[in-house]
């Protein structure tokens, strides 16, 4: 049985051609580290830094900070700005864990308060709510790019632009949309853009970054070795140095860069591939008449689309998908637990089908009979 | 079919577990049916890999593919111990219990 594989929005699959052989090399070859050894033109943590520059639109790669994942980025940003007790941070019910946690976390250790924004009516970020607790004063606002649970692209600007009047630092967490829609954080309001590498960068897991804009000063969460400066007692002030202490997983940069290299030549068509399969992919489950969540055709989407279908629990039934019928996706609350409660998916959560741009066809067309076949 | 191994995957909210067994050979439809002797078997056979479920009368679940070699449990709440007994018995009769 051919496997399907509709995960994507977990961490992409396949990977293109080059990124497993550049990580291969990267580990085959004599090693070398920033930094520490005179760099090569081939070092994978400046292209990586070179080209997520070019794709925010930023001028400077070194305000490129790279690390392990997204999650890591939203913990530099949270905790690097220096929130104190008090301070009033805001965010959204369509928040990730990486987001959530983070602030519960400095809610109950600092004293921070926080205000989670809910969805209107149409399903979008309610902007009237956001701006009664703008109102109230803001340290900090941060929001996701798009919903991991139902692809829903938000539009920051509405949010950020009277976030900043007010002197807001605001954070985008773009991990569900690097890759896929334009991120410019000088077109979207944004001071700070985390973002990940395994997902629409195309990336191996073990990679992502944070964009800080010129300006902004993060206090480090982490100090140590940087290669440079070493004579400092303190963590050195250069960026991206300030914010990137310890050994680099190079290989996994390596295939970071080689991804980024081959999304640049192809992203247009990949992109289009994208979200060709994403309206196949919804044109199916309507006709398999299962309950699709936040199904608002007009509503901007990366490929992610939730559903449920009766008679069958969701853990239940991304298991037979999977193991059934070799489609597999992901079932449960995929990490971002409040957005359940204002989709009426709580507490368990939805069955989530995700694309990319080498999901074919016929992969859609079997995922669309595998849920037919279940829902009937 | 004999157990040869089982690890936990999780404990839930609601006091559950989810308990991981591995076999000795894959499920065949005669083992699945062999599961009616504890509870009630839905069986879709018409599925590419044939999905089995058991709803135990003490409340447990077994859920698995046939063809696989592992499957998953679910033991309540209440009565742990029992369903999981009843269970282990059924494929590895000298050992149920002492897992």
């Amino acid at each position: 049985m051919r496997t399907v594989y509709l995960n994507n929005a977990a961490t992409s699959w396949p990977k293109p051609p080059g990124v497993a052989e550049a990580m291969a090399q990267a580990v085959a070859d004599m090693p070398f580290h920033t930094g520490r050894a005179p760099a090569r033109g081939t070092d994978p943590l400046r292209l990586c830094r070179r080209e997520v520059a070019r794709l925010l639109d930023v001028e400077d790669p070194d305000r490129i900070v790279l690390t392990t994942n997204a999650t890591m980025a939203l913990n530099m940003a949270i905790h690097g700005i220096g929130l104190r007790s008090g301070d009033h941070v805001i965010t959204t019910v369509t928040e990730h864990n990486s987001v959530l946690r983070p602030l519960e976390h400095l809610r109950l250790a600092e004293g921070l308060v926080v205000t989670v924004v809910g969805l209107d009516e149409s399903g979008a970020v309610d902007e009237e709510q956001f701006g009664r607790a703008l109102g109230r004063g803001a340290r900090a606002v941060v929001v996701n790019h798009a919903s991991n649970v139902t692809g829903r692209v938000n539009d920051p600007l509405r949010l950020f632009s009277p976030a900043r009047r007010t002197g807001a630092v605001t954070i985008l967490d773009a991990s569900q949309t690097l890759g896929h829609v334009p991120v410019k954080p000088s077109e979207l309001g944004a001071d700070m853009v985390a973002f990940t590498g395994h997902k629409g960068l195309l990336g191996p897991a073990g990679t992502g970054g944070l964009y800080v804009a010129p300006g902004l000063d993060l206090e480090p969460s982490i100090v140590g070795g940087t290669g440079v400066r070493s004579d400092l007692a303190t963590q050195p002030p250069d960026m991206p140095t300030r914010l990137e202490a310890g050994t680099p997983a190079i290989p996994a940069f390596a295939g970071l860069a080689a991804a980024l290299e081959w999304r640049r030549e192809n992203a247009a068509g990949f992109e289009a591939r994208t979200q060709r399969a994403h309206r196949l992919l919804r044109s199916e489950l309507r006709r398999a008449r299962v309950r699709i969540i936040d199904d608002d055709a007009e509503a901007p989407r990366v490929g992610v689309i939730s559903i449920l279908l009766d008679g069958w629990e969701v853990e239940e039934a991304g298991y037979i998908l999977g193991e059934s019928f070799g489609v597999i996706c992901r079932s449960g609350l995929h990490c971002a637990p409040l957005v359940h409660h204002s989709l009426g998916t709580a507490p368990h959560g939805t069955i989530r089908l995700s694309v990319s741009g080498f999901t074919t066809e016929e992969d859609v067309a079997r995922a669309g009979a595998a849920v037919r076949e279940l829902a009937a | 079919m004999t157990i040869t191994g089982c690890h936990r995957v999780e404990d839930c909210f609601d006091g559950s577990s989810v308990l991981e067994y591995v076999f000795d050979t894959p499920w065949s439809r005669e083992d699945v049916l062999r599961l009616r002797q504890i509870g009630e078997v839905d069986y879709y056979p018409h599925f590419p890999r044939p999905f089995f479920r058991l709803r135990g009368h003490d409340g447990g679940q077994v859920k698995g593919v046939q063809g696989e070699t592992t499957c998953r449990v679910i033991l309540p709440g209440q009565c742990k111990e029992d369903a999981k007994r009843e269970f282990e018995a059924l494929f590895c009769p000298d050992q149920a219990g002492e897992r």
